[in-house]
């Protein structure tokens, strides 16, 4: 007789609607109004590569010593250096990375020694054409680049 | 530099002289004895050609024939009723260039073990289906990446390949990079990158 | 059903083709229907097949970590820790205990993931708008825990050979106990939402049935194996990383039909919430990283190591020549094994029932294709 009773009255589908109707209730909302609200993103989080720069006297921090050329798996870093005469240290010329190409993995951020490369907290790298994506030494070290939209 | 009176070729200048050419390195293993296997020793005698174990994991060698009836075997009387994989590896270097793989497993001994087979080229060894029909997929994706027919299957195709598909594409001689390289020599006229 | 009358005289075949809502992925079904009825089927699969397992033999140990992530893409930290596994079997390295207990917790982590996944798109195949939000949104929880520890939502490499690269970070014990604690209700309301509606029951019960015999003929593994009475997890019968420490139950069912194998779903979600709140509890301390080398050589050798991905049995057979590179990785997918079984399951059903039954074995084409 009860279950005849909760068939008949549609017990078991308004108990359902009444989990729906739960999460009404506006602080429930979820939905995170992007482009304006940014979301919160990690501090770890593996985006855009950047070459950091020594803070105190301006010059780069990567001594060139191509690691991270070769723990990519997509072989996508190319550094080039100079021997200098004086102190018999490698200086880094240029170094190109292929952002089209890599899959973020981290591989080249953990072999670093000397914390130069580091991946940013940058993931909105949509580009207008292909040749936009390998990136140089003067794109790597300005660092991400967000869009501010002014509403 | 050529001390010792060897019939070996000359090593070149500079290289101290071995006693002979280094043999290529094996795979250590142990031999493998337990009641299963002195039931395999008795009913297949001598086309079972080795017993062994490596890092705790059993696996036999048999001749190519006698795969089919092993497992059958397997499965009727040791109670070997799962199995989990058929695969093989490529050596190009060995006469008989295949290692063809079967893994299976217990669900009542709770054991795995591998049956192997050195097959050469062009050889087709008889399908699993009777016994396991998993092994319909399995096989197929094995003829779609080495070549290897298995006779008896009932739908011998490239499965994850297209069918118009030259080549198969997991033996040593295909290189990573060789796709790319035709098409974009055809299409771009230019060598990649890659 | 109706027997065939003089007015169905052909049969009709229909190409469920790669672009299709319901196929969870490029997934091609062509059904031979009488009517409505299935009398067979056929599943072409490769359109997103990467070769993966060629990329293995040209790419060193380390470097092919992040390419395993992108076979299973759903439950991407398991397949990490399959490969990571295996490889140390290889090196006959363990990783430290504090390493395991923290890949138990993000394992399990990840199989809640990937189960809520899976219950969000099933319902939304069947018709239920509702539970897909839900689950995706409880699953932001868990991937927010996985950005803040490793740095990716999807694709986690979170694993390395011997260990962890990275050490946990601060909050990282707060943010998993919350979450446990938060997850109950949440599987509650989707209970709530489905398991006694009787749309639900209708569309589900008695459809796609495999017996435990059929499944072990098949080679089916997972909570389709499960569901049809079989009480066997490999993280019970052949332990890995730590699990025989936790105390948890394996649940079976016993009919083998799609209804059971949604209600093994849901309690594997809370048995894994009762495995992660164990592991949060004492997480030993100590080193991260066991003693490998830098440059990893294995000896020549090879080894086949299985997990129990939320998928089924995820094996690993690698074969090692002494170099750096493996001279080859094979990749044993359950989704692969187990889309085998469709043909069996949909023979008889409606077209309707064949959607129900493609979500319910779980496949991930990422992992069927690799």
């Amino acid at each position: 007789m009860r279950k005849f009773l909760r068939a008949v009255f549609l017990v078991d589908l308004l108990r359902g609607l009444w989990v729906t109707f739960r999460h009404q209730h506006p602080r429930n909302i979820q939905t995170e109004q992007y482009p304006a609200q940014r979301p919160k993103v990690a501090e770890r989080y593996r985006g855009a590569p950047r070459l950091n720069i020594n803070p105190e006297n301006g010059e780069t921090l990567c001594i060139s010593c191509n690691l991270c050329a070769l723990a990519c798996p997509e072989n996508l870093i190319v550094v080039g250096w100079v021997r200098d005469e004086q102190t018999k240290r490698k200086v880094l010329t240029t170094f190109t990375y292929d952002v089209s190409r890599c899959m973020f993995c981290g591989l080249c951020e953990d072999a670093c020694p000397v914390d130069a490369l580091e991946l940013t907290q940058d993931f909105e790298l949509a580009m207008y054409s292909r040749e936009g994506a390998i990136w140089d030494r003067q794109m790597l070290e300005e660092g991400p680049r967000p869009t501010r939209y002014r509403y | 530099m050529a001390d010792e009176q060897k019939p070996q070729p000359k090593p070149p200048a500079g290289t101290t002289a071995h006693a002979a050419p280094k043999p290529p390195a094996v795979m250590a293993t142990t031999v493998w004895e337990s009641d299963l296997t002195r039931q395999l020793q008795a009913r297949f005698g001598n086309q079972i050609l080795e017993f062994s174990s490596y890092l705790g994991q059993e696996f036999l060698v048999a001749k190519p024939e006698a795969v089919a009836p092993i497992l059958e075997f397997l499965k009727l009387e040791a109670d070997f009723d799962y199995l989990v994989d058929v695969t093989a590896v490529h050596y190009p270097q060995r006469p008989e260039q295949f290692d063809l793989v079967y893994v299976i497993y217990s669900f009542s001994r709770n054991q795995r073990i591998r049956v192997k087979a050195r097959i050469a080229d062009g050889y087709k060894p008889r399908t699993a289906i009777g016994v396991h029909p998993t092994a319909n997929w399995l096989e197929r994706e094995v003829f779609d990446m080495f070549g290897i027919e298995f006779e008896g299957h009932p739908d011998m195709r490239r499965i994850l390949l297209p069918e118009e598909w030259q080549g198969h594409p997991l033996r040593k001689e295909l290189s990573i990079t060789q796709q790319d390289s035709l098409w974009v020599k055809e299409n771009l006229g230019i060598d990649s990158a890659q | 059903m109706p027997d065939s009358t003089f007015l169905d005289a052909t049969e009709l075949v229909l190409n469920m083709g790669p672009q299709h809502p319901s196929t969870h992925g490029v997934l091609r079904v062509i059904l031979k229907l009488d009517g409505e009825k299935v009398i067979g089927t056929e599943c072409v699969i490769g359109y997103l097949h990467r070769g993966v397992e060629k990329i293995g033999e040209n790419r060193t140990y380390q470097m092919f970590a992040p390419y395993v992530d992108r076979m299973d893409y759903v439950a991407a930290v398991s397949n990490g820790l399959g490969y990571c596994l295996a490889v140390e079997k290889l090196l006959s390295v363990e990783a430290p205990p504090r390493a395991q207990a923290v890949r138990v917790i993000l394992t399990e982590l990840n199989r809640i993931a990937s189960h809520q996944v899976w219950l969000g798109t099933h319902a939304l195949d069947i018709g239920a708008l509702t539970p897909v939000f839900y689950t995706f949104r409880e699953r932001e929880e868990i991937l927010n825990i996985f950005e803040k520890y490793c740095g990716a939502r999807l694709t986690t490499h979170a694993f390395r050979i011997g260990g962890l690269q990275y050490e946990i970070y601060e909050g990282f014990e707060e943010d998993v106990k919350k979450f446990c604690d938060t997850a109950l209700p949440k599987f509650d309301d989707y209970e709530e939402l489905l398991t006694e509606n009787r749309i639900w029951g209708s569309r589900l019960k008695g459809v796609g049935i495999l017996t435990a015999e059929d499944c072990k003929a098949y080679g089916v593994t997972g909570p389709l194996l499960r569901a049809a009475g079989v009480k066997w997890d490999i993280r019970k019968a052949m332990p890995y990383s730590g699990y025989e420490k936790y105390d948890f139950e394996i649940p079976t069912r016993q009919n083998g039909d799609t209804y059971d194998r949604y209600m093994v779903r849901m309690q594997e979600m809370r048995q894994s919430v009762r495995i992660i709140r164990q592991a949060v509890e004492g997480i030993p301390s100590g080193p991260i990283m066991a003693k490998v080398p830098k440059v990893i050589k294995p000896p020549v050798g090879e080894v086949y190591v299985s997990i129990e991905a939320p998928k089924g049995e995820l094996g690993y057979f690698i074969v090692s020549d002494g170099s750096t590179q493996p001279y080859r990785v094979r990749v044993r997918p359950p989704s692969f094994v187990n889309l085998q079984s469709l043909d069996k399951m949909a023979r008889g059903a409606l077209v309707a029932d064949v959607v129900a039954i493609i979500g319910t074995i779980d496949i991930v084409l990422g992992e069927v294709d690799r």
